[in-house]
């Protein structure tokens, strides 16, 4: 393990005043840094939280801000965040108009998240959720509710924040988070391990000459593990599956995120979107909004995924919306 | 006696603060065989927490809102999956006897009805899948046969603890589905659950308190 730290106990709270330090538009409640908030609530607006383990950024709570969320719970790296600290976040939060959690798909936060909307109810606050599923490789077609949640919910915070934004009642935002999950699908490829700073070594081991297609974020096995092929051939594998997934017609708008999985260089992901790019283009399919870089890491693995969000004229206007967090900036 | 009074339940959680003292390392040894050595440390530090909380809420809250209060609190001590579980079991309790006076057989049973179908929600088992629910569901419908047929209050705990003995021993030969535990499959057969045993000693306290 090659890593900058202090004491590994203390890695996840020595981030965060890192963050807090960097960002003063965020804060955090009950006197517990894993609770972060925007400092600057709206009144009236529809309140959205998330919450998952660290090791992600700028997942989960590098999205807290303008047009995007309103608050995050965090955990220790790949752990779920406690019932209680979703519950402080969600009573600071809620501005009379409800809070909407939209988290990933993983029992740990799912049982947590659940937990925290009862103690909310008690307080009368309305709390509904959308659990993202984007991961196409963690289960089969017909079995979605089995999958995973990846980057591409970062698709649904863009619509869901952004439709919170205007002012949209809480089932509006509900209908729309919704929508956007239902129609993002996303693909990874893992090059490399991630390292759990308290555990000290990889996760799991991987050749010099290997990949593993559909990998999760946390080191959850894919669905193949062969030698490493030419960037374009990933991608043609990848695609393969996504394409498959939903009914793209020619002339359709999709938006499309191209993520870096901690340890792969820019110059590489965007040797990816290359053909992600070519290949919608012989479908006819335009990438309306295109946006490569780091949404959602797994520490130092090496690696990447493609999420693409089928867009229809209501989520086209929401994902181009402004918004601004101290890791995402839109204009 | 032939019901459960407000301060009756907060006795109870005396005595099941006392209960999860007692049998912490027999609850440590348990789960360290299977799962992360945890279960026996959350168990005393949330019904110590939810003992205190209703003592000082007081016998004037009645039964629902003690309740309730044992259970929100639980949820805040116990960041883990049998803390948060046991957690909404109480929440579920406290809605089902909302305006209950007293906990008679009758309601004793609505209490244990709701707090396994919170834990079959929340915990998303099957019977079958060698958790705490292979337990509670006994329980819940031994309670509601008891009440059926009129039987008193200590009667009825008396029965519902021997058909809970037993479905914890029924969690031996079963394998588990859920948590870190599942990781070890067949390693799980021939012991009996930690979180069954859990839902065991709770029944098996309150029919030793009522009797």
């Amino acid at each position: 393990m090659k890593k900058f730290l202090n004491d590994p106990v203390n890695f996840v709270d020595e981030m965060l005043e890192g963050i807090y330090g960097a960002h003063k538009e965020l804060t955090y409640v009950a006197d517990d840094k894993r609770c972060m908030v925007t400092a600057k609530p709206r009144a009236g607006k529809v309140g959205i939280a998330t919450g998952g383990g660290s090791g992600h950024l700028p997942l989960f709570l590098g999205y807290v801000g303008d047009g995007m969320l309103d608050g995050a719970a965090v955990g220790g790296v790949f752990q779920s965040p406690s019932a209680e600290q979703m519950y402080q976040v969600t009573k600071h939060i809620d501005q009379g108009a409800g809070v909407l959690y939209i988290y990933g798909n993983y029992s740990g936060d799912i049982i947590n998240f659940d937990m925290a909307a009862e103690l909310a109810d008690l307080d009368g606050i309305q709390v509904k959720q959308v659990v993202g599923n984007d991961d196409v490789a963690s289960s089969i077609v017909g079995e979605e509710h089995k999958r995973r949640g990846v980057a591409g919910i970062f698709f649904v915070y863009k619509a869901a924040g952004a439709a919170a934004a205007e002012g949209l009642s809480l089932d509006d935002v509900i209908r729309i988070a919704d929508k956007a999950r239902s129609r993002t699908r996303t693909m990874g490829v893992a090059l490399s391990s991630c390292v759990v700073p308290e555990i000290g070594h990889a996760t799991f081991s991987i050749g010099e000459d290997e990949m593993e297609i559909g990998m999760g974020i946390h080191g959850e096995p894919g669905i193949s593990r062969k030698k490493l092929a030419p960037a374009d051939r990933v991608i043609d594998e990848m695609m393969e599956r996504i394409f498959a997934e939903q009914d793209y017609k020619r002339g359709d708008d999709v938006a499309v995120l191209v993520n870096g999985l901690g340890g792969t260089p820019m110059e590489e992901l965007y040797i990816l979107f290359r053909r992600v790019s070519q290949l919608l283009g012989e479908r006819g399919v335009k990438a309306k909004h295109v946006w490569v870089g780091e949404f959602a890491t797994s520490m130092e693995m090496a690696g990447a995924s493609v999420s693409v969000l089928h867009l229809d004229e209501e989520l086209d206007r929401l994902v181009a919306a402004p918004a601004n967090t101290p890791f995402f900036k839109h204009v | 006696m032939d019901a459960i009074k407000a301060s009756d339940l907060i006795r109870l959680f005396e005595t099941w603060k006392a209960l999860f003292v007692e049998q912490r390392d027999f609850l440590i040894s348990l789960d360290g065989k299977v799962g992360d050595s945890d279960l026996g440390i959350t168990m005393s530090k949330s019904f110590a927490a939810a003992a205190e909380a209703v003592a000082a809420e007081g016998e004037a809250a009645g039964i629902s809102k003690l309740l309730r209060t044992a259970g929100a609190t639980m949820a805040r001590t116990a960041p883990s999956t049998m803390g948060t579980l046991t957690a909404t079991g109480f929440l579920r309790a406290s809605k089902a006897t909302e305006g209950a006076e007293v906990l008679g057989t009758a309601e004793v049973a609505g209490f244990w009805r709701a707090f396994r179908d919170g834990v079959a929600e929340r915990g998303k088992a099957k019977l079958g899948d060698k958790t705490l629910l292979d337990v509670l569901d006994p329980i819940a419908v031994t309670l509601e046969a008891q009440a059926e047929r009129g039987a008193s209050l200590a009667e009825a705990l008396a029965a519902t603890s021997a058909a809970a003995a037993q479905a914890l021993q029924s969690t031996k030969s079963m394998l588990a589905q859920h948590g870190k535990a599942a990781a070890f499959q067949e390693k799980t057969i021939g012991l009996q659950d930690a979180g069954a045993t859990v839902g065991y000693f709770l029944i098996r306290s309150m029919a030793d308190f009522v009797g």
